[in-house]
């Protein structure tokens, strides 16, 4: 393929891209931070010199820096990665309509904005007869109409049999976790609305506030979509994210979303996939989505599905839903595929061509406490090994030939650890062995040892994995 | 001997006003004389007395001849450093010598609330028939003192003002005439509270409808201090007095654009005197005041007692001039009075007149003064109102005026009262029903036991079936501003304070309109931004188009640069009057905008605000004066453009009166003149974020007062602490914060309501 990839981010998805890009034969360029000139992301590529392909900026999140770089290098194309400028659609914007335009690999800018936004997401869905969480789509100003919807939502919730009934208030600006408050009763609903208000009023600097059923027992479930700008829109089946730590966190994923292994529910498992897949893909057509994404669905224990937001970036877990996918026989690369695709690629199959099979783990190795409320743990990494099987791939930046820095400016995420298997039973032994045989010894600065999620990981997989 | 001496130094005191007046010039070898001067003080007792005598003789008429001379070939320059001399009579003088007796009120001396301005209660008499008639008028004016510290020549701070302005609502009480004596370089440009333009605003605000005769004298007025005081019945001037929008020495800075605070040549300072048309005929010929008060060659000096008596009876003269004019009866009293003012000797009317008002005859004063002040600077402009006075245009506003007071001051109450009626009848009688039913139903209520009402409808969006509607006051997006088609990124000036990142411009004046995201720094933005996404699309009407910004003074080389602003904004005038309506409120808009000559205010743009005014009140709509730039008034109009401070605050003052909204908004820099009369005067004022109101910029503090101010000094959130304005707003919710006044603020007479 012809093009040049500015790879605008770091760690193990850095690598990735790299590894993508040399498949398709594309040349590219990374950029690096001074925390992050021992990273092997950086170490891999040429920083002096003749050759040079890798350029130290200020921050990742400076885009007069990457633009920079982007002119300098001679780039055509630019990837986010994940986090960062990944679904930031002014960044997309301007990476795509400045006079050196470069494709930006990722939705178009418009379906970023459209769907960054839960609440017209939200609105999107349910003009299309998607199911959402019950509640408002629009923020709410005034006491009164909150009143009647908050009565509304908690007398439902009664009609339909459920033990405590209880609403979320959130503030319509917030984010990550901030402003939301849970209320059972409605007689205290004033007195929470209000101080919610005054607080995102403040913090946020706008008043308005949403309201919600608030549901207690839920699987997380994600779609994998794969889209061109051609038109062509597959999925590559579901996972299941919903273990996840303090913060949201997850650091365990699987993949198919559902097993009867999992857990005893009383509803037909394939059939709700299918219901959410196809949902998504209606999705994916009214907005014209015309790249990877996934779509987050919460699936309560009766089985009913709600979708929750969408994820308009290549996502950390993607890689689990490629190993349970065969394309002609072969795990297929979803990043590879983004790239390609996002360059004016047709897909060139289709979904009949992919077949379903097995079971996937993911297990995120991330260097905390997890003890202490997952404290992150900044030292020295001296020995990284893993093992290494046919059903089995670890992706990440920290080398195994030299001892290694955590530098403090980033979450300490290790590695990233993959098994597969013909069932889930299956994978989940060999996850289990695969743990077994890690090792990762260092100490910090005051000498004591390296603090890992690896014992915990071990400890409690069997636990983590019934849903 | 020793009377010769006194005679000797009254001499050195003639040569050395000559040197002040001339410029310390070599003009007639001053020099010259001035030394001879010097050398017969020393040699006084070398000469006899005969000697010393035909000396003194010599010289005095060599001085006399000299100041003829200098009398008829009186350069506007000169009659400005006439003004600023220190022998110049000062309103102390005036008090002293031209009323009876006198009372400072508000302090003393330097024991005084603003020692530059003096406020008195004074007594002035007139002998009419061997006898003497007293009568009490309330003295107001800047005093400059003889060079005294404190007085701070004349210029007056805010408190003064405040102070004048309490005094003239006593006067308004007591029912007595106000004399104004206007002595001021200008208003000393300081924003503590109230604030320099804010108070003036106030002040000229009062005047315009206070109701009790006044007159004024204007010796030295300049600009913004002097309108403080200068709205007035009768304005007369002296004859060797300025009258002016700004200092010779401003102009001539503005003129040579140094604005880093250098001099400008003295020959640039001439030429400007000689172009602003700041001496008293020019100001009579343009129609700024009214009478010149005949001062003796070279001008009134403190002891010049002669000047002091035509000056009483000029004032006597004045007061009986506006209050007869005033009266219900006074045919042959005018006449008479005429025909003495004619003649400079004459001494007034023969006849004592009452100087008090009665309710009818205050009500012809205030209209008298609304026509004064409203036809002020008529000719200044060129072009034609689109209603210009044609019978037939005539009649259409008439027609209109009685159209829309019968649609809303008539219908529209009467509706309202029956309204009410309704009301209150309809709930008494609903009360009376249910009272005799009320038995029945409870028995009927026990017998057929209902069965309980199904829980409440979810009102929730989730069922929503088609897109909700766009919020109708987000701001419109039909206009993008150019500066967005560059590929660059701006670093906002508060990067360092808040760290912002610096903004792509395509975003910054696309989405962001024109805000920085973290800090909330507003950039400028073209006027036209405002016009197409503040206002409802489509709504725009434009009103006196045809009006033009002309150069009445022919300011040499200003036609050349009216041109230029004109082909460049394709406007004839620096203020645009339409019709818009906001979210179908109709609204009336007037709207000063930086690209035509920086938003200044001359006769066409103050003659087209009165206009809106006058529609506004004819058809009962909100009038927003929105101010995108203003650099105050336009020099090159000179006294013509001063005078629209007081003509568009009459205006205003009697749009607001009858029951009007009156909404002022100030983006980017507004200084000045319009700020401290037509636009300071609104009850509702707010300001954009990051805008600049003030009454003189930071250079024009820096030379006037020496003071180098803080860089926030002009900041809305300056303004907003002292009270000046009223909130400060964001502009990308300009549109809603605009809704909710309208919706808010004004009186019930407003058409919508």
């Amino acid at each position: 393929m012809e093009g040049k990839v500015l790879i605008a981010n770091r760690g193990e998805i850095a690598i990735r891209i790299m590894n993508a890009c040399a498949g398709l034969g594309l040349d590219y360029a990374v950029v690096y931070t001074e925390a992050d000139k021992e990273s092997e992301h950086v170490r891999r590529n040429v920083t002096h010199g003749p050759g040079q392909n890798a350029w130290r900026i200020t921050s990742y999140t400076e885009p007069n820096d990457l633009l920079a770089v982007a002119d300098h290098a001679g780039c055509t194309a630019i990837h986010p990665g994940y986090g960062f400028f990944a679904e930031d659609y002014r960044f997309a914007r301007r990476a795509t309509k400045r006079d050196r335009a470069l494709t930006f690999i990722g939705p178009s800018w418009q379906v970023i904005k459209e769907l960054g936004d839960k609440i017209n997401t939200k609105r999107l869905a349910n003009k299309l007869g998607i199911p959402t969480i019950p509640g408002t789509d629009t923020p709410i100003y005034n006491e009164m109409e909150a009143e009647e919807i908050a009565l509304g939502l908690l007398s439902q919730q009664k009609t339909d049999g459920i033990q405590n009934p209880s609403i979320l208030i959130k503030a319509a600006a917030g984010g990550g976790g901030m402003g939301i408050v849970e209320v059972t009763e409605i007689e205290q609903f004033r007195r929470t609305y209000r101080q919610l208000q005054v607080y995102a009023k403040r913090q946020f600097g706008d008043g308005g506030v949403l309201i919600e059923q608030c549901l207690r027992d839920y699987n997380h479930l994600e779609v994998q979509l794969l889209c061109s700008k051609h038109g062509e829109r597959i999925h590559f089946s579901s996972r299941n994210c919903t273990i996840q730590s303090t913060g949201r966190q997850k650091r365990v994923e699987a993949a198919p979303g559902f097993h009867r292994s999992c857990f005893d529910y009383g509803f037909d498992e394939e059939q709700l996939l299918r219901q959410i897949v196809d949902y998504s893909l209606r999705l994916a057509a009214e907005v014209g989505y015309d790249s990877v994404g996934t779509w987050e669905w919460i699936v309560t224990r009766s089985g009913q599905p709600y979708l929750l937001e969408v994820n308009t970036r290549i996502q950390v877990e993607n890689d689990i839903s490629a190993r349970i996918s065969y394309l002609h026989g072969q795990q297929p690369n979803l990043i590879r595929e983004q790239i390609r695709l996002a360059l004016g690629d047709k897909m060139g199959y289709r979904q009949e061509d992919i077949e379903f099979r097995g079971a996937a783990i993911e297990l995120r190795i991330v260097a905390e406490d997890t003890r202490r409320g997952f404290a992150p743990w900044i030292g020295t990494i001296s020995e990284f090994s893993f093992p290494s099987h046919p059903w089995s791939v670890v992706y990440s930046h920290v080398p195994s030939d030299r001892p290694y820095t955590i530098p403090s400016d980033y979450d300490p995420n290790l590695a990233l650890a993959l098994v597969w298997a013909d069932t889930p039973g299956e994978a989940k032994q060999r996850a289990a062995d695969f743990l077994a045989a890690a090792a990762i010894r260092g100490q910090d600065a005051s000498g004591n040892p390296i603090v890992t999620n690896l014992d915990y990981l071990r400890q409690s997989l069997d636990r983590l994995l019934v849903f | 001997m020793n009377e010769l001496l006194q005679q000797l130094q009254k001499i050195a005191e003639r040569i050395s006003y000559l040197l002040q007046i001339k410029d310390y010039s070599s003009w007639g070898n001053l020099d010259g004389f001035k030394s001879a001067c010097e050398r017969l003080q020393q040699a006084m007792y070398d000469y006899s007395a005969e000697q010393m005598q035909g000396e003194i003789r010599k010289l005095s008429n060599s001085i006399a001849f000299l100041e003829e001379r200098a009398e008829e070939h009186l350069t506007p320059m000169e009659r400005v450093r006439i003004v600023r001399s220190a022998q110049r009579f000062s309103l102390k003088d005036i008090l002293e010598n031209v009323y009876e007796d006198y009372t400072e009120l508000g302090g003393q001396d330097e024991a005084s609330v603003d020692p530059a301005m003096i406020c008195a209660k004074a007594t002035i008499v007139r002998r009419i028939d061997n006898k003497s008639l007293t009568a009490s008028v309330m003295v107001i004016g800047q005093e400059t003192g003889h060079g005294e510290e404190y007085r701070n020549g004349g210029s007056c701070r805010p408190e003064g003002n405040a102070k004048a302005r309490r005094y003239m609502k006593v006067a308004a009480v007591e029912g007595i005439p106000i004399h104004f004596y206007i002595f001021t370089p200008g208003a000393y440009p300081v924003e503590e509270y109230p604030g320099a333009a804010q108070q003036i605003a106030r002040n000229i605000y009062t005047m315009t409808k206070l109701p009790v005769p006044m007159v004024s004298l204007i010796s030295e007025g300049g600009s913004g201090g002097a309108e403080a005081i200068g709205l007035s019945d009768y304005r007369l001037m002296c004859s060797h007095g300025y009258y002016s929008v700004i200092s010779p020495e401003g102009a001539a800075a503005i003129e040579g654009r140094n604005r880093d605070g250098g001099k400008a040549a003295r020959e640039l300072i001439e030429v400007c005197a000689d172009r602003l048309r700041l001496t008293a005929a020019d100001n009579l010929r343009h129609g700024t005041i009214d009478r010149i008060v005949q001062e003796p060659p070279l001008g009134a000096r403190r002891d010049d007692f002669a000047f002091f008596a035509t000056l009483r009876a000029e004032m006597l003269r004045a007061t009986d001039h506006v209050v007869i004019s005033a009266k219900n009866f006074s045919a042959f009293r005018n006449w008479d009075l005429h025909r003495r003012q004619k003649g400079a000797e004459g001494k007034g009317l023969s006849v004592d007149i009452p100087w008090d008002l009665s309710g009818g005859e205050m009500k012809r004063l205030l209209q008298l003064r609304s026509q004064k002040y409203l036809n002020m600077g008529g000719n200044a402009y060129q072009g034609r109102p689109d209603s210009s006075r044609q019978l037939l245009a005539l009649a259409r506003e008439r027609g209109e005026k009685f159209y829309y007071s019968l649609r809303y001051d008539f219908f529209k109450k009467q509706k309202k009262l029956v309204n009410k009626a309704l009301v209150d009848l309809g709930g008494e009688s609903t009360l009376l029903v249910k009272r005799l039913t009320l038995p029945v139903i409870s028995l009927l209520d026990k017998w057929w036991e209902k069965p309980t009402s199904p829980a409440p409808v979810l009102p929730t969006g989730l069922s929503s079936p088609a897109e909700p509607a766009r919020d109708p006051l987000e701001l419109g997006d039909a206009y993008t501003s150019p500066m967005a088609r560059f590929d660059r990124t701006v670093s906002c000036p508060n990067a360092a304070r808040y760290g912002c990142k610096d903004i792509w411009v395509p975003d910054l004046y696309g989405e962001f309109a024109g805000v920085c995201e973290s800090c909330g720094h507003h950039f400028p933005l073209e006027y036209q931004w405002y016009l197409q996404n503040i206002f409802d699309k489509g709504s725009l009407r434009f009103f006196n188009t045809q009006i033009i910004a002309g150069n009445p003074l022919d300011y040499t080389g200003f036609a050349s640069r009216l041109w230029t602003a004109r082909e460049k904004t394709g406007y004839l005038a620096g203020n645009l009057t339409f019709h818009a309506k906001v979210n179908g409120i109709e609204i009336i808009v007037t709207m000063l905008f930086s690209d035509f000559r920086n938003g200044t205010v001359g006769a066409a743009e103050g003659e087209k605000f009165v206009l809106a005014c006058d529609l506004a009140k004819r058809k009962k709509r909100p009038l927003l004066a929105y101010v995108h730039t203003t650099g105050g008034i336009r020099i090159q109009e000179g006294t013509l453009g001063v005078t629209q401070m007081p003509k568009c605050t009459m205006a205003v003052r009697e749009y607001i009166d009858a029951g009007g909204l009156y909404i002022v908004v100030y983006d980017n820099n507004s200084y000045a003149g319009p700020v401290a009369s037509f636009l300071g005067c609104s009850p509702y004022q707010f300001a954009i974020h990051s805008s600049r109101i003030g009454f003189a910029g930071p250079q024009v503090i820096r030379e006037t007062t020496g003071i180098d101010i803080a860089p926030g000094y002009h900041s809305a959130r300056n303004a907003l602490k002292r009270g000046h304005i009223q909130g400060i707003w964001d502009r990308r919710e300009f549109r809603r914060h605009l809704h909710k006044a309208l919706m808010t603020m004004g009186s019930p007479g407003l058409y919508y309501r």
